[in-house]
């Protein structure tokens, strides 16, 4: 199906599975259905975008899928373990060891070498080899030589460099990226977008919370929410073709990215 | 029962975890801490207050203690003393001083079966001049041949005088150390003469040296045979005070008691009437100093509690700052795995970390202001106790976590989400 080859070849189950998923908030004595019934499946490998506008639920269901937060109503299995109704602390485990996260604001700890801030989710589930494997995710990432340096002796594009190791370096399921570009150039985001490809390439899984086109483009697959509700699933090369009506036509000659492109 | 036990038994073996995480989490505390050091130091001002106070006054209460003990070891442990009291007319004036002659020590000394031994003391002053040198009002004492067993206080070089001096009112003297320093001479002075208010004395020998005692330095004593010292000092003829040695130390009672019978009997005092004639003991020096150490023990304890409630409180508030600072830190700690207990145990070190080294800056402090005191000539030595440390490191590790446990819990709560919203 990918033009890539997955790296992870044995088969198994899908790293994600939404079954009819819904999340109502009560806000004072109103209702807020934010997910209203969200059937997904998002296979290994795969390199999602979600998009929609505010308010249409992506967050909430980024939430969802970071085990930030649970549904009120519906499955959703990681791994083929239902992890819907999980208490904090069990929850808190999942997100160390099986989810990475990235920011748009990075949220590096401050005087503390990236070294230290690739480390910090791996203290928490207790792996060993630490260092070893920071240092690793640092190289992965192109940042090997900055690994004793505080965050405020990095560039914006370095400091979300070292954000991907420390979502890295315990090889997650997956990597959940909310507006990974939206405080950087860009410059400095295409080049993030780079590393983001080249993990793909990897066989990692990759699902980018994002609202500009330019960054959904690189995806193999977009979601679009509205309203708590999946309006759009589509193949990369769906996207563009004229007929689709939810999503703005891109600028003539927008640059395509030839060499990563996948099959319709 | 056995439910209890499995709860022990999670307990035991959530233990190493605990301990992993506190031990993580303190280089986070240090450098939290240095990273607001101005904060942290006035933050931590009343537990620097209350553990220099702890150290510096146990460390005083203890160096007079062991002092008070020392000399109370020093004077023998069988003492007293007996002396004349004021006669008190009938609106509780003083008149005049009891009488108290040699018979009445005598009888003591026959008739008291408890007693080992007695000596009679005349309590006066004089100047001494040797040479070209000359001191003014150093103490007198005028004794028998008894006294060094019973003050357990001995010559040195030369003799003591003997029943013989006694006896005839020899102008002989022992010398204190001090009185020797003061003259500017040396053992040499001993066979020499010297001349107390005017008389001629032979020095026969120099006392040990034993150092001053609550001002009084005992080293500073000049010795002569009693009934030389009722001649220069008629009144005390019929004034004596005297010293009693009880056969063991818990016979003193017994002592006192026949002492008291006896001198009752032989001053004609009627039942009902007071003593004429006290007896000072040792255990009244302890019971004094005892006041002495109570007294500074509560104000110790006032001032402890006050600044350590203080500190606690101050440790509390910029805690809770410092979990509202540092939301968005706590959204992604917990974001990247961290459970409540991670975060509770991480911001509890963090309080106990701090009161901690306000605890270690208090102690420092106590040990200098300990220092600062003994470099005084009159003061007795001081160390600080080793219990004295571990108490106020105990005490401020206890403020941490007492006060660190609600800001602790109320970052440990905070929602992942909302934290990584807070701005």
């Amino acid at each position: 199906m990918i033009a890539t080859p997955p790296i992870r070849a044995v088969p198994s189950p899908p790293v994600i599975e939404l079954v009819d998923l819904h999340k109502v908030y009560r806000v004072g004595v109103e209702l807020v259905h934010a997910l209203q019934g969200i059937t997904l499946t998002i296979q290994e490998n795969e390199y999602v975008a979600i998009m929609g506008p505010s308010g249409s639920g992506k967050s909430t269901l980024m939430n969802i899928l970071g085990c930030l937060d649970v549904p009120t109503g519906g499955d959703y299995r990681l791994r083929g373990q239902d992890v819907s109704r999980l208490s904090q602390s069990k929850l808190a485990l999942i997100r160390g060891r099986q989810i990475g996260f990235v920011f748009q604001s990075f949220e590096l700890l401050p005087r503390t070498t990236a070294l230290k801030n690739v480390e910090l989710p791996m203290t928490y589930s207790g792996v060993r080899h630490r260092r070893r494997r920071a240092l690793e995710a640092l190289k992965r990432v192109n940042l090997l030589d900055r690994a004793h340096h505080h965050p405020n002796q990095l560039s914006g594009g370095q400091k979300q460099r070292v954000a991907l190791a420390r979502a890295l370096a315990q090889q997650p399921d997956i990597i959940l990226a909310d507006e990974p570009t939206g405080n950087l150039d860009s410059a400095t985001g295409e080049e993030i977008m780079a590393v983001f490809d080249s993990l793909h390439a990897e066989g990692q899984t990759l699902i980018i919370v994002t609202h500009e086109d330019h960054i959904a483009r690189r995806c193999r697959r977009i979601i679009r929410l509205i309203d708590g509700r999946i309006v759009l699933d589509t193949a990369r090369g769906d996207v563009w073709s004229p007929t689709t009506p939810t999503l703005t036509a891109a600028p003539a000659g927008a640059p395509v990215p030839s060499s990563t492109e996948g099959t319709p | 029962m056995r439910k209890l036990g499995r709860w022990l038994w999670a307990g035991v073996l959530f233990l190493p975890h605990l301990i992993g995480s506190v031990v993580r989490s303190v280089p986070t505390a240090l450098v939290q801490i240095w990273a607001n050091k101005i904060r942290a130091l006035l933050t931590v001002l009343g537990i620097i207050i209350a553990v220099t106070s702890i150290i510096t006054v146990v460390s005083l209460v203890e160096g007079f203690g062991n002092y008070v003990t020392n000399f109370l070891r020093g004077l023998g442990t069988n003492m007293m003393i007996v002396y004349p009291e004021w006669v008190r007319g009938p609106r509780g004036e003083f008149l005049r001083r009891a009488e108290m002659d040699i018979d009445d020590i005598h009888a003591v000394d026959a008739g008291a079966p408890a007693i080992r031994r007695t000596s009679p003391l005349v309590w006066s002053s004089a100047t001494i001049e040797y040479g070209r040198q000359q001191v003014t009002n150093v103490q007198l004492r005028g004794t028998n041949e008894a006294f060094q067993p019973i003050r357990n206080f001995y010559v040195d070089a030369g003799r003591f005088f003997g029943a013989v001096d006694v006896e005839n009112g020899s102008a002989v003297c022992v010398l204190g150390r001090e009185i020797l320093r003061k003259l500017e001479c040396d053992e040499s002075i001993v066979g020499d003469y010297v001349h107390l208010d005017g008389q001629r004395f032979q020095v026969i020998g120099l006392l040990e040296s034993k150092g001053s005692f609550m001002g009084e330095n005992q080293d500073e004593t000049i010795i002569i045979p009693w009934t030389m010292a009722v001649k220069l000092n008629p009144y005390a003829r019929t004034h004596l005070a005297f010293y009693v040695e009880a056969m063991s130390e818990p016979q003193i009672p017994d002592a006192e008691g026949q002492l008291v019978r006896i001198l009752r009997q032989r001053h004609g005092i009627k039942p009902g009437e007071a003593n004429d004639f006290g007896a000072f003991k040792q255990d009244q020096i302890l019971q004094q100093f005892n006041q002495v150490r109570v007294i500074a023990t509560s104000v110790l304890a006032g001032i402890v509690s006050i600044s350590l409630l203080v500190g606690g409180i101050g440790i509390m508030n910029v805690m809770l700052v410092s979990v509202t600072e540092r939301t968005r830190e706590i959204g992604l700690r917990k974001s990247v795995g961290a459970r409540r207990r991670d975060i509770l145990t991480q911001f509890l070190t963090e309080a106990v970390v701090l009161s901690t080294v306000g605890g270690a800056i208090g102690i420092a402090l106590g040990y200098g202001f300990t220092h600062l005191a003994s470099l005084h000539p009159d003061m007795v030595e001081v160390t600080v106790p080793l219990w004295s440390v571990l108490l106020a490191l105990g005490f401020s590790a206890a403020v941490g976590i007492f006060f660190g446990i609600i800001p602790a819990f109320k970052a440990a709560i905070i929602h992942p989400i909302d934290a990584l919203r807070h701005e």
